[in-house]
């Protein structure tokens, strides 16, 4: 008897400490976990800086679950929408509407207010960027605007002036022919440039602004015309007539093509659009020749069409660990190994202390790139954020761009078209 | 009570697990999705009543009319044609011929392997402006379009994959056509009926009731198609809609958009639809469907 | 004269018989055959046979994505559909058996009710199946891909199972019920062996159809580390550059050969499966 009871008082405290140890190696252990999209660099790059939060703050592991941007949207939404969305998240001013609004992402004031979440580095203006209605959704990761990218070495085989930083739509579709034209001549199949007619945001938005005209209002609505989009649509249907852009069966094979198949890097097109943040890895895909930017065009008797775009961070409101995801964030972007290797990945990095770290390191192409988006920043104006949504309007735009593309629709029954279903989606959302 | 109990409880305990499963898993959430349809629901907050809007809102919606066009097109295409490969087969099988069942075989892959991912994928790479029937057409001095990206040409990519599976509903010709009776053939013959009438007085009638089903069944597979339209079009539908089955065009609005509302309205009204035709196949089945006895 | 038309007739038909399935199989045969060519050549060379043949693709196409393996994507698709077929099986069969071999209240509206499922198009359950595992807190887990099969969901399996236990003859069970065994040994000792061959065939179709499943692991399953086979090539294609098509076939091929290999072995119970579910009697 006396056996048993010892035996079971043993057992008991054996269990308890086992129990106990478990416990406290469970107190401080936290995982969270933080998605972006990306391709294989980018993944490298985000894995590298991950790594060393980890080993900064050993108590706290992240997963990283991550995807191409074509799939990072559709599962966010069905994370959030599932109660299991990671508590880091890339975010996109395309999409904040869809989810701050809703009460998918945290307010991350308290954390700045904490001194967790450090923002003292960051300029007002990219701050400004991560407010929506009134609350600090997200903190940028990187600042950038869009423009056209063309090879100086195409260019100087071909015998073609590079095109003009800062030119007009008009002097866009004559480089884009002569370039075209001129290959033909030398037996060389090269489109002028990439079909961006089914680029809703921000190819078309770009358009719209230079003619005084917005994306969207301030209070969601659309903020241009019909004539607008028929104007639009025109203007690639007449290059795409001429040959000078390509068909749109290849478009719509090549929409969905990796940066490293695409048109552009493929020597299809001579001159495609970029973000400017991207122009590097563009480069490294060319071992001849330099890849410089230029502005997106605008109308010589119209405003610039650039505004501030940019990649943020924002954490998910179903968070279970809010502060650490806070951390994380502001490990990110304040570390300065960190800022090292992000270098210009999403842009010109959000602190001046990552600007001055690495101003030195910087590679002739990432220095075209900040000097680009320094210019552009200079005349860019603030945008509304597009309201809920707009990405499915953004999708029909697609749609009934490739539709005229294919020769189903005319531009103004297109325009038309576009327009009626572009209001009903936002009065539905409202 | 007590006497019904004893009597019958065997047969429901056994019963039970299937009972649970159609109660939860079957009967519950056709009614939720009934209720659902009349709400706007976005997951992230309660339903919102708004009676029959979704209902409306498909009578103007331009991408749910282009999916009932795309879906109609498909399955009335795709079934009929896949039926008479494998009525063909079945019939040129039906014999002894050596290697029958290797050649069962190799016509019934395709079926086994035809609804994964795997082979969507590889319709994409035989179809597209590299693939292999462009290859094909080449050595002909034919340039071949891109069939997945042209909106005149992705669809019929879908139905050709659907007919290649016809191996599965060639079994259930073989099957059929083994079990109409020999002495049939033979006083035919006798008779001296040629080939053609015995095909058309003997066996046509005879497998009616197996052609029946297995029509209904095809037919029913056909109007829930998902995983090769989700592929080769990445998702979209394309383009422009011509690949907008209607079970991907649910997905979008449920899954994408988060319009649970009306993806449930949308799913009733594809079960209506798949009843109408149920139904009317049936009732005309009267005039051409044979049963013995 | 006659005789030489009849020869004439079958060298037709099994030439024709030989050549279509031929155009049948290529397909799969060329992705077979791409998948050991390096990529380049896979879309540059007509030719049938590799003239670089390479295992290469199953190597870099096994890595996966930066870092999960395609091991990973196999191991939940097994673990899935094992559990799925385990699950199909004892249901079904307990169904069956009620069906088949028991009396009881209702029974005659229940079967009805049971072949109705069979009809129904699963896009009526699908949301509502959707927002109680949500509410479950079952998403991005195996469970709503598992535990729904536990309780004969699908009807065509206890449809299959029913057809067949009927045509063991009730003098077996009487004479067991003689002998003294209750209904719970008759099922689990005389009927279920007896049934062998009919559990075989919805076993084996189970797997196939689970492992071929897409649209259901896609909208549960949101983890990377979750994925199964079908979800992950879907991924793989969105992520690989053109000059992986090698890769990806491989892959393709290798989520296509347990189906072979049990296609091979099972022929005949894959065949009985799909016959008998038309075939009276």
């Amino acid at each position: 008897m006396k056996k048993n009871v010892i035996l079971i008082i043993s057992i008991t405290v054996l269990l308890s400490l086992f129990a106990a140890s478990g416990v406290f190696a469970q107190e401080d252990d936290i995982t969270i976990s933080f998605t972006w999209w990306g391709d294989t660099d980018r993944h490298e790059i985000y894995n590298s800086i991950v790594d060393m939060f980890e080993e900064e703050y050993p108590n706290i592991k992240v997963e990283r679950p991550f995807g191409s941007w074509n799939q990072y949207w559709d599962k966010l939404a069905t994370q959030i929408a599932g109660g299991n969305a990671p508590d880091v998240v890339g975010m996109h001013q395309r999409f904040v509407s869809d989810y701050a609004p809703r009460g998918a992402l945290l307010d991350l004031q308290e954390y700045v207010d904490s001194g967790v979440l450090d923002l003292s580095h960051v300029p007002d203006s990219v701050k400004e960027g991560g407010v929506v209605n009134g609350n600090l959704y997200m903190v940028a990761q990187g600042v950038t605007t869009t423009g056209y990218m063309y090879n100086t070495k195409t260019f100087d085989d071909l015998g073609v002036e590079y095109p003009n930083m800062d030119w007009t739509y008009e002097e866009f579709a004559a480089k884009a022919r002569e370039v075209q034209a001129v290959a033909e001549e030398q037996g060389r199949e090269i489109w002028g440039v990439g079909d961006d007619s089914t680029l809703f945001m921000p190819q078309f938005a770009y358009f719209a602004r230079s003619k005084g005209e917005e994306v969207y209002t301030n209070d969601g609505k659309l903020g241009f015309t019909q004539e607008t989009v028929e104007e639009w649509f025109n203007y690639w249907k007449e290059l795409r007539d001429d040959g000078v852009i390509p068909d749109m069966a290849t478009t719509v094979e090549y929409t969905s093509a990796p940066l490293e198949q695409n048109l552009f890097t493929t020597q299809k097109t001579a001159i495609g659009t970029v973000p400017a943040n991207q122009l590097w890895l563009y480069q490294e895909q060319f071992s001849e020749g330099k890849i410089n930017i230029v502005r997106m065009p605008h109308f010589a008797d119209g405003r610039p069409g650039e505004y501030i775009e940019g990649s943020y961070l924002a954490v998910t409101s179903g968070s279970d660990h809010p502060e650490a995801a806070a951390r994380l964030i502001s490990f990110f972007i304040n570390d300065s190994e960190a800022q090292q290797l992000f270098m210009l990945e999403q842009g010109v990095p959000p602190t001046t202390t990552a600007q001055e770290r690495i101003s030195d390191k910087l590679t002739p192409v990432q220095q075209r790139i900040i000097d680009f988006v320094s210019y552009t920043l200079e005349i860019a104006e603030k945008s509304a954020y597009p309201p809920s949504g707009s990405t499915e309007v953004t999708s029909e735009f697609e749609e009934v761009a490739q539709a005229v593309g294919f020769g189903s629709m005319t531009p103004a029954e297109g325009a038309e078209e576009f327009m009626s279903s572009a209001e009903e989606i936002l009065a539905r959302n409202r | 009570m007590k006497k019904w109990l004893k009597e019958n409880w065997e047969g429901y305990l056994f019963l039970t697990p299937w009972l649970i499963g159609l109660l939860v898993f079957t009967i519950i959430p056709i009614l939720t999705s009934l209720y659902l349809s009349f709400t706007r629901y976005n997951i992230l907050t309660t339903p919102e009543f708004i009676g029959v809007d979704n209902y409306f809102r498909m009578l103007s919606d331009k991408d749910f009319i282009q999916s009932l066009k795309v879906t109609f097109k498909f399955v009335f295409l795709s079934v009929p044609l896949r039926m008479s490969f494998a009525l063909l087969i079945a019939m040129l099988l039906n014999r002894k011929i050596r290697g029958l069942r290797f050649y069962r075989a190799v016509y019934y892959v395709p079926s086994l392997l035809g609804g994964s991912v795997a082979i969507s994928i590889l319709w994409r790479q035989l179809f597209n402006r590299e693939g292999l029937l462009n290859q094909f057409l080449s050595i002909f001095k034919i340039e071949g379009l891109n069939w997945i990206a042209t909106p005149s040409t992705a669809l019929y990519t879908l139905i050709i994959l659907l007919v290649w599976q016809f191996g599965s509903s060639m079994l259930i010709f073989l099957a059929a056509l083994k079990q109409v009776p020999e002495d049939l053939y033979d006083a035919a013959k006798i008779d001296g009926a040629s080939k053609l009438r015995q095909f058309t007085n003997i066996t046509l009638p005879m497998i009616t009731p197996m052609v029946l089903f297995n029509l209904i069944m095809t037919m029913i597979n056909a109007f829930q198609s998902f995983t090769p339209a989700f592929i080769i079009s990445n998702g979209t539908g394309g383009p422009v809609g011509s690949t907008l089955l209607y079970s991907l065009y649910l997905y979008k609005r449920g899954f994408t958009f988060f319009e649970m509302g009306y993806a449930s309205a949308l799913a009733w009204i594809l079960l209506i639809l798949i009843a109408i035709f149920t139904a009317i196949i049936f009732w005309t089945s009267g005039k051409w469907v044979y049963y013995e006895g | 004269m006659k005789i030489k038309k009849y020869i004439n007739e079958k060298l037709f038909i099994h030439i024709f018989i030989i050549l279509f399935g031929f155009i049948m199989i290529y397909p799969l045969l060329w992705m077979l055959s791409s998948s050991f060519k390096p990529s380049q050549e896979i879309f540059n060379s007509i030719s049938f046979f590799p003239q670089d043949f390479t295992l290469e693709n199953y190597f870099i196409g096994w890595e996966g994505i930066s870092g999960y393996t395609f091991r990973i994507f196999f191991t939940n698709s097994f673990i899935i559909t094992f559990a799925v077929v385990i699950g199909t099986l004892i249901s079904s069969s307990m169904a069956a058996f009620a069906f088949s071999k028991l009396d009881f209240a209702f029974k005659n509206v229940f079967f009805v009710i049971m072949l109705g499922t069979l009809m129904l198009p699963y896009h009526v359950k699908l949301i509502p199946q959707y927002i109680l595992f949500n509410y479950l807190g079952w998403i991005n887990t195996f469970l709503p891909l598992t535990v729904p099969r536990f309780f004969a969901v699908h009807g065509f399996f206890v449809f299959l199972l029913v057809q067949y236990m009927r045509t063991i003859p009730n003098e077996i069970m009487e004479s067991a019920e003689i002998d003294g065994a209750n209904t719970l040994q008759i099922y689990w000792s005389l009927i279920m062996p007896l049934s062998v061959p009919a559990l075989i065939t919805s076993g084996i179709l189970t797997f196939i159809w689970t492992w071929n499943d897409f649209f259901t692991q896609l909208i549960y399953l949101n983890n990377v580390t979750k994925f199964t086979v079908s979800v992950a090539l879907r991924m793989f294609v969105d992520a690989t550059s053109g000059s992986s098509w090698g890769a990806m076939f491989s892959m393709s091929i290798l989520s296509l050969t347990p189906l072979f290999i049990i296609f091979i072995f099972f022929q005949r119970y894959i065949i009985q499966g799909i016959t008998a579910g038309s075939v009276k009697g």
